[in-house]
């Protein structure tokens, strides 16, 4: 009895136009039986890792950088559909969802980052160029769809709806806050829209969301989790565990990787070596993509596709987003110290994810200048009323800080607390206590 | 004559056969944790077990059966990446379901520090209370078995004491192992269970076929006494019982024996209330000295304590070197080496 698999070799090819065969490059691999068979005398591999032919040439692989996976896209650069059969034809709500959601999140932003600027917030990380992988993936999922981020993914949040005053109350750690002002700005968490809790660390959530994927399988929930990150975050060892987990153990979830050019400071090409974050999939037997990141309709695409199949086929995909950091990557950071005015400009005015699908929904009569004009002087008054309520409220008590650190205090913690209250009692003039809740 | 390779520097010494939990079995400790974890499986249809080598039963035995018993979506095998089966545990537990995970050896725990300490202990303060991961437990093979060397003997708990959020754990037989698991897998906090290995076979006695919980961050006075407190957990316990003995037989001192069982959070009442009686405390652990979670209750029960205090608190440790192999017998705090101890309290 010979065990047989058939992988396809990993040869990245084009058709005869030089366009690439199919958009998902296809390992194709059926279920993995127990291992029980004996070796047979067939002139052929017998070994139990892997399923190939023999070879009698020494011949290494060339790693394809100069000529990488292709990047899938809908729209050209100027908000025109390409090939109309790609075209998601989303209704004219969904389209301006879309479009309001990152012209939301954009003057959020600038707002924000202003505030930390005048020393009102702590701290705070735009989505500046970004916001097309954001509510394009968005769009594609279920509202119960669960979502691990990284940090760079607001705009996922604001197409759930999640309220301008929840994101101010966390920047800003007043009462309003469902986190109890515990985290650092951007740090978001929404139970209710399936947003897992934010955390610093890079990577971390990749296994994680892995996890949560194979219980929602257990479970038949019929639910898809999906795990953005960076190129950069790509890199950490939690990475590598993640997309090893989910190939191994069969898991309907979605690796969106964000590949914006930078990790802070560092460029890709100081970030890999290889052909980005794509042309891993494959190795760990993952079916892979590589979208124009800057293409709602394309990350709309792939995202739903991806859905799809994940949740009916119980298998990981991966999608690499290209796109750009226009921004700084936090308000620590000065850019203009490790690359060019020129560059930013560049993706700012020629492939911005906004003005491109601006142009589309003008094209379609579903939007103009004067629209344009209310809406920005809408979305502004929206957000200035809720920064300013924001800045009105006080901060949490100080008791909250002893809190959920288990489910219920230990005695020892219990002790703590009452230590801070009796020290407070007597030194309180020295705390900002006027600023907090009792 | 060729050395022969020394025996046990402890004896397992069983408690009487429960009464109060029904029907019991004689057990080892890798059966008892089997028994814990069937009860588990059964009770509970969310839970799942994984790791390196789970589902033939794994390398210490511990989950013989289950695989055939409960399905493979059920206890299943992960790739061999510790940071990768903690990371996918915390994952499950935030949907709610419960994760036991197990990491081969507590001293390979270390590459999921980062998912443990700034991920799992931190999940249900950091987002307010929206999240957590309280249904995930993971289990590790802990302490001294005699050849383990530096990989294959650590025990590592006070990595972890230092970090609020998570709960530690250490039994001492399998009667105790089969109910602190039970509760370390029920409690609303993520856990890390470890499990001394020497015990796995040498430590035998009658053990309860059903389900019971022994509670967490509760220490046992196993033996009253009135002159000193001796503090342990795990292995070590049986050490210092021996101690007991030998302290009364030689120096007619009465010892008060405290298993500590949960270290984090751990059980200050009961030591203090001890070392008030007592005005003399041992503690003794095979983690070396430096750091070690002795310290940690030292230091407590000086402040708590300091004026019934008749003698400095004594740590007997392992030394401060990585565990070596050879000279194992050497290196860890022997009965020998806790009696020395004790005998310069009492002066």
């Amino acid at each position: 009895m010979t065990y047989v698999q058939t992988i396809q070799p990993q040869l990245w090819r084009t058709d005869a136009a030089g366009g690439p065969l199919q958009h998902f490059s296809r390992p194709q691999l059926p279920q993995r039986q127990e291992q029980q068979h004996f070796p047979s005398l067939d002139d052929k591999p017998q070994f139990p890792g892997a399923s190939a032919e023999f070879i009698d040439k020494l011949e290494f692989i060339q790693p394809n950088v100069i000529s990488g996976i292709p990047v899938y896209r809908v729209m050209d650069r100027q908000g025109q559909i390409i090939n109309p059969s790609e075209d998601p034809h989303l209704p004219q709500e969904k389209v301006l969802k879309l479009y309001r959601s990152m012209t939301l999140l954009n003057t959020m932003d600038r707002i924000l980052y202003e505030s930390q600027r005048q020393g009102r917030i702590s701290f705070y990380m735009t989505n500046y160029g970004e916001e097309g992988t954001h509510v394009g993936s968005a769009a594609a999922l279920d509202n119960t769809d669960l979502v691990f981020g990284q940090y760079r993914e607001a705009g996922v949040l604001m197409y759930r709806d999640y309220p301008l005053e929840l994101f101010m109350a966390q920047c800003y750690g007043n009462v309003s806050d469902l986190g109890k002002g515990r985290q650092m700005p951007v740090h978001y968490g929404c139970r209710e829209r399936h947003f897992v809790t934010i955390s610093s660390p890079l990577a971390t959530q990749i296994p994680q969301a892995v996890g949560a994927a194979y219980a929602a399988k257990r479970a038949n929930a019929n639910r898809v989790v999906i795990c953005y990150f960076g190129e950069g975050a790509a890199s950490e060892g939690d990475a590598h565990a993640g997309f090893n987990f989910a190939a191994t153990l069969e898991c309907p979830i979605i690796f969106f990787c964000r590949n914006n050019g930078y990790a802070i400071s560092t460029p890709t090409s100081e970030q890999y070596r290889g052909d980005g974050i794509a042309a891993r999939g494959p190795g760990y037997g993952i079916l892979s993509i590589r979208v124009d990141g800057n293409d709602v309709f394309a990350v709309y695409n792939a995202t739903k596709e991806a859905r799809r199949r994940a949740v009916a086929e119980n298998q990981p995909f991966l999608i690499e987003a290209m796109t750009y950091r226009i921004g700084h990557h936090s308000t620590s950071d000065d850019s203009s110290a490790y690359r060019s005015v020129d560059e930013v400009n560049y993706w700012d005015k020629q492939d911005h994810p906004i003005s491109r699908l601006r142009h589309y929904l003008q094209s379609r009569g579903w939007w103009d200048d004067e629209q344009e004009k209310a809406w920005r002087k809408q979305s502004r008054k929206k957000v200035m009323e809720a920064f300013e309520q924001a800045e009105r409220k006080p901060k949490p008590s100080p008791s909250l800080l002893f809190s959920d650190v288990y489910q219920e205090m230990p005695t020892q913690l219990r002790k703590q607390q009452e230590a801070l209250a009796r020290h407070l009692q007597t030194y309180g003039e020295h705390y900002p206590l006027d600023h907090f809740e009792k | 004559a060729a050395q022969r390779r020394h025996v046990a520097h402890f004896t397992f010494q069983p408690d009487p056969e429960p009464q109060e939990y029904g029907q019991t079995q004689k057990m080892n400790l890798f059966q008892a944790i089997t028994s814990a974890l069937d009860n588990s499986l059964a009770k509970d249809p969310t839970a799942v077990i994984f790791g390196e080598d789970v589902a033939f039963g794994g390398v210490f035995r511990c989950t013989v059966g289950l695989r055939d018993k409960y399905g493979k979506d059920r206890v299943f095998n992960t790739p061999l990446c510790e940071q990768g089966i903690v990371g996918f545990g915390i994952g499950i537990a935030v949907t709610g379901a419960t994760a036991i995970a197990e990491i081969q050896f507590a001293d390979y725990i270390f590459p999921a520090f980062d998912q443990i300490v700034n991920e799992a202990a931190k999940y249900r303060y950091r987002s307010g209370d929206l999240f957590n991961c309280g249904s995930l437990t993971i289990r590790a093979p802990w302490g001294c078995v005699g050849h383990g060397a530096l990989y294959h003997s650590q025990s590592p708990e006070a990595f972890f004491a230092h970090c609020p959020g998570i709960k530690v754990v250490v039994p001492r037989s399998p009667f105790q192992a089969k109910g602190l698991l039970l509760s370390c897998i029920e409690d609303k906090n993520p856990c890390i269970f470890f499990e001394p290995k020497i015990l796995y076979r040498a430590a035998v006695e009658q053990v309860p076929v059903e389900p019971y919980n022994i509670p967490l961050s509760q220490a046992e006075v196993i033996q009253e006494g009135s002159d000193v407190t001796l503090v342990a957990w795990g292995t070590q316990v049986h050490v210092i019982r021996e101690v007991a003995s030998m302290a009364q037989e030689k120096l007619g001192v009465s010892c008060e024996v405290i298993d500590l069982r949960t270290i984090l959070p751990w059980d200050v009442d009961t030591v203090c209330k001890s070392v008030i009686k007592t005005g003399r405390l041992l503690i003794s652990h095979e983690a070396p000295l430096t750091g070690g979670f002795a310290s940690e209750i030292s230091s407590t029960v000086q402040e708590e304590c300091f004026l019934n205090l008749e003698a400095p608190i004594s740590r007997v440790c392992g030394y401060d070197t990585p565990f070596p192999h050879i000279f194992e017998p050497f290196y860890i705090p022997d009965k020998w080496k806790c009696y020395d101890a004790l005998r310069k309290m009492i002066n």
